[in-house]
């Protein structure tokens, strides 16, 4: 149905896309992975009318096509679901999915009944049986996705284009969505669905094209395919070569945590947080595994004085002595470091260099009665960039010029010029390439063996299987069981991520 | 779906190369170029007397940079704020109630100079933390908190001065001469006199973008301004910074009132009219975005000049002071699309 032939795109000098033919049948769901930086997005513009200066045809149906703008790519019947939504929060979901293609009674008035019963039943095709008057602001993560994919709907696309779809939402709001993709896919809507998660596109994918460093590579059939030939084949890499071998080594304890509470507001008397408790020892790397919404974030913010010390009961020691942080700095201080969940918003400060993003949380070490000295400043900052390998074309071009990969190690050498001896990391190989990945594992083991001690959060199980001595499982605010590495499963830490499950639904909080 | 982003997408790649590093230049330096460009302008449009260009005449081009001083000032430190993504209404009225408080208490209480100005400097900044502390601990707006302080600074300067003009008399039984001398004087400079304003404009300039370029209190005040959530969680001490920031900006408020007050004689409850919109002006031209986490002290240092040439040449050629303001708006706006350029 859609043939691309021979489509090559270059950036100045930069050959984003070399030479790509290959096609998407009607009706399949058809998946394509790559690292960062292997043309993904590039292509994915392209089809939805972003880009139109490129060489090479796209055939729809056999018929040449060239959008002129994305309006077009949309009439013909293309529609894309970008990772950051385009949704207007303040507006209602009727509002946002006829937003500029509004509906008009005879007499020039909004035509609000027609919108809404149409958007009702675009929802439930959806199996989202809520009030389309409510403002999106007020809705889920899932629900706000699902409204993006009404919108897409209401477009008759033909051709829908997910990109990492699922990189906001939780178990629960994926399977929803899967479910909905897979209704979808019966009703005949062809969709390209792009992820990081290997697993997820071997659960919903009919084909996988992958991509890598602008070429085309293959398009296999997924079900003839498994994870460690995909990777292969993405990376030109093994699978068991992106982990280090970590044996742990444990010395003292450097960190203990007794009857830990956080309670949500006083007056709610709600606990993000319940009663717990734990110790991290010299040279570990504890995982912290759960659900989204389970309380793996707050219990690291918690540790590293991020939230009201007034909400926080309990006991945090650190070498035995008992520690109230009333603000970050303070965490920093006493020798913690916290890797966030999100760096563009938590972590970096994008209209800032990557130089002065590295040594923003130490530059009390480059300050001589107030003045920075530069020159030590630039010294360290090449230190940094040198051992964690980032990939700039100078330490004075602005951070969010770089990769996402790249970013992430700003945020980690930001944190480790701090000296920290507990490293606190949440989702730390979230959206970025397998390579990076693999470059991050490394770094992290090598940290232990010097002697730091890592709790690090992840939603990928993968990873916390592999990098974590103990894991430690939470389910809605509560630590529902501590596995050691040598004998915790996938299984064992969906088990007692879901031990409170019926109530989960009801619970979440939902991630804004 | 994905209008907003569109031209930027498209733009981006192609753009680049067409504008080419003269481009760059000229953008990187918009205050630079802007000012270049209006001098030129004025020196075309200037009136010739007995062959000499007035406008190039030194003691003009003094007068400029005098009557540039305070705005200047006041853009300093409106700049840090700015850069904090905040802004600060109460600049104007700030001014007002530190001449109102330096006239009364020279005149009326005769004090001398150097317990006057600890005094309304004291004032000055303890206005300005105030309205750091409501803006970081409250956390209300900046906008409201010192709209809120303007009027209410203005009402006290208007009790104080007992709603007229309080005159200064300088010397004798009035007001210590010292006190004019230091503000509104002269020094003999090169064969020239050169007023007192001009260095009291260099030398904050000259610290103020000192401290935001090179000490730890300058990179924090970008951070925060770029990130506040990122700065507070790399240990940067969020609150204090603001706090610093709005107090050092009204400080620079009272400063620039003295220089105000020496200058005419006399504190009033209404002096500093608009002149919180004059240093946002100035700011704006500088480059600076309202955006925040960005911009530079001479930037605006150079948007103050700017708007004083605009004065001084349409004044030069006797042309009413409704098409200045008229033509004022039109550079703002000029200089806002100029920064989008830059942006994209």
């Amino acid at each position: 149905m859609l043939e691309i032939k021979s489509v090559s795109k270059n950036f100045g000098g930069v050959q984003a896309l070399k030479d790509i033919t290959f096609q998407v049948e009607e009706g399949e769901i058809h998946a394509i992975v790559g690292e960062n930086g292997a043309g993904k997005s590039t292509l994915m513009n392209i089809l939805s009318g972003v880009y139109t200066d490129y060489k090479g045809e796209l055939l729809w149906k056999g018929q040449t096509l060239k959008f002129k703008n994305p309006r077009d790519a949309q009439i013909h019947g293309v529609a894309i679901i970008h990772q950051e939504l385009n949704l207007i929060t303040e507006l209602t979901i009727t509002e946002n999915i006829f937003l500029g293609r509004e509906a008009y009674t005879p007499f020039g008035m909004l035509d609000n009944k027609k919108m809404d019963n149409e958007a009702i039943k675009l929802l439930e095709r959806l199996n989202l049986y809520i009030n389309p008057n409510r403002k999106v602001k007020g809705l889920r993560m899932g629900e706000q996705q699902l409204v993006e994919v009404a919108k897409a709907l209401s477009l008759d696309a033909k051709l829908l284009i997910l990109d990492e779809p699922t990189s906001a939402l939780s178990e629960n709001e994926i399977e929803k969505l899967f479910a909905v993709i897979k209704s979808l896919k019966q009703e005949g809507t062809t969709m390209i669905y792009i992820s990081h998660k290997l697993d997820e596109i071997f659960q919903i994918s009919d084909r996988i094209t992958v991509f890598r460093d602008g070429q085309y590579i293959g398009t296999k059939l997924t079900k003839s395919v498994n994870q460690k030939g995909l990777i292969r084949m993405m990376v030109n890499r093994e699978f068991e070569e992106l982990f280090p071998n970590t044996t742990a080594q444990s010395g003292d304890v450097v960190l203990e945590v007794k009857n830990l509470f956080l309670s949500d507001d006083p007056r709610k008397g709600r606990h993000p947080l319940y009663n717990i408790s734990f110790d991290l020892k010299r040279g570990e790397i504890i995982g912290v595994a759960g659900l989204l919404g389970a309380g793996r974030t707050e219990l690291l913010e918690t540790l590293f004085g991020v939230n009201n010390p007034k909400r926080v009961k309990g006991q945090i020691l650190i070498n035995g002595l008992e520690c109230h942080f009333h603000s970050p700095s303070e965490a920093i201080d006493a020798g913690l470091a916290f890797v966030t969940e999100d760096r563009k918003t938590q972590s970096l400060i994008l209209k800032m260099l990557v130089a002065h993003n590295i040594t923003i949380s130490a530059l009390k070490k480059f300050l001589t009665h107030q003045i920075i000295q530069k020159k030590d400043e630039n010294k360290a900052v090449q230190e940094s960039i040198k051992e964690l390998q980032i990939k700039t074309s100078s330490p004075d071009v602005l951070v969010s010029k770089l990769s996402g990969g790249n970013q992430q190690k700003v945020s980690l050498a930001k944190c480790l010029l701090t000296n920290p001896h507990i490293l606190l990391l949440d989702e730390p190989t979230h959206g970025i390439d397998v390579g990076a990945k693999a470059e991050i594992y490394a770094l992290l083991s090598r940290l232990v063996s010097d002697g730091a001690s890592i709790i690090m959060a992840s939603s990928e199980l993968p990873e916390i299987l592999a990098m974590c001595d103990r894991i430690l499982v939470l389910c809605e605010g509560r630590l529902t069981a501590v596995l050691p590495r040598s004998d915790a499963t996938q299984e064992m830490i969906m088990e007692a991520a879901t031990e409170f499950q019926t109530s989960v639904s009801d619970t979440l909080i939902p991630q804004l | 779906m994905q209008e907003k982003k569109l031209p930027a997408l498209i733009a981006t790649p192609d753009r680049k190369k067409f504008g080419g590093i003269v481009g760059k230049l000229i953008l990187r330096s918009q205050s630079y170029f802007g000012l270049f460009g209006i001098f030129i302008l004025s020196i075309i449009l200037s009136p010739v007397r007995n062959g000499h260009v007035v406008f190039l005449n030194p003691e003009n081009l003094l007068n400029i940079v005098r009557f540039a001083s305070e705005n200047g000032i006041i853009a300093v430190g409106m700049t840090l704020v700015i850069i904090l993504a905040g802004i600060d209404l109460s600049v104007g009225a700030v001014l007002a109630l530190s001449a109102v408080g330096a006239a009364s208490l020279m005149m009326r209480s005769d004090w001398e100079v150097i317990p006057t100005l600890f005094v309304v400097f004291a004032m000055g900044a303890f206005i300005g933390f105030i309205n750091g502390v409501i803006t970081t601990k409250v956390k209300i707006q900046p906008f409201i908190v010192t709209l809120a302080m303007m009027t209410i600074a203005r009402g006290i300067a208007s009790l104080w001065s007992g709603g007229y003009a309080i005159p200064l008399a300088f010397g004798g039984a009035g007001a210590p001469q010292a006190f004019k001398d230091m503000f509104a004087g002269h020094v003999i400079l090169f064969g020239l006199e050169v007023p007192v304003q001009v260095f009291y404009l260099t030398g904050v300039a000259i610290l103020v973008s000192f401290i935001l370029r090179n000490t730890g209190f300058g990179r924090h005040v970008l951070a925060v301004g770029g990130n506040e959530v990122a700065a507070r969680l790399s240990g940067v001490a969020v609150d204090r910074t603001k706090i610093i920031v709005f107090t050092l900006c009204s400080f620079l408020a009272s400063l620039a009132a003295m220089l105000h007050a020496a200058l005419v004689n006399q504190g009033s409850h209404i002096d500093g009219n608009g002149y919180e919109t004059n240093a946002i002006a100035a700011v704006v031209i500088g480059g600076t975005s309202m955006a925040g986490g960005s911009g530079t002290v001479l930037g605006s240092v150079m948007g103050a000049i700017i708007l004083s040439i605009l004065d001084n040449i349409l004044g030069l050629r006797n042309i009413q002071s409704e098409y200045q303001m008229i033509l004022k708006g039109a550079l703002i706006i000029l200089a806002v699309i100029s920064q989008k350029q830059k942006a994209e």
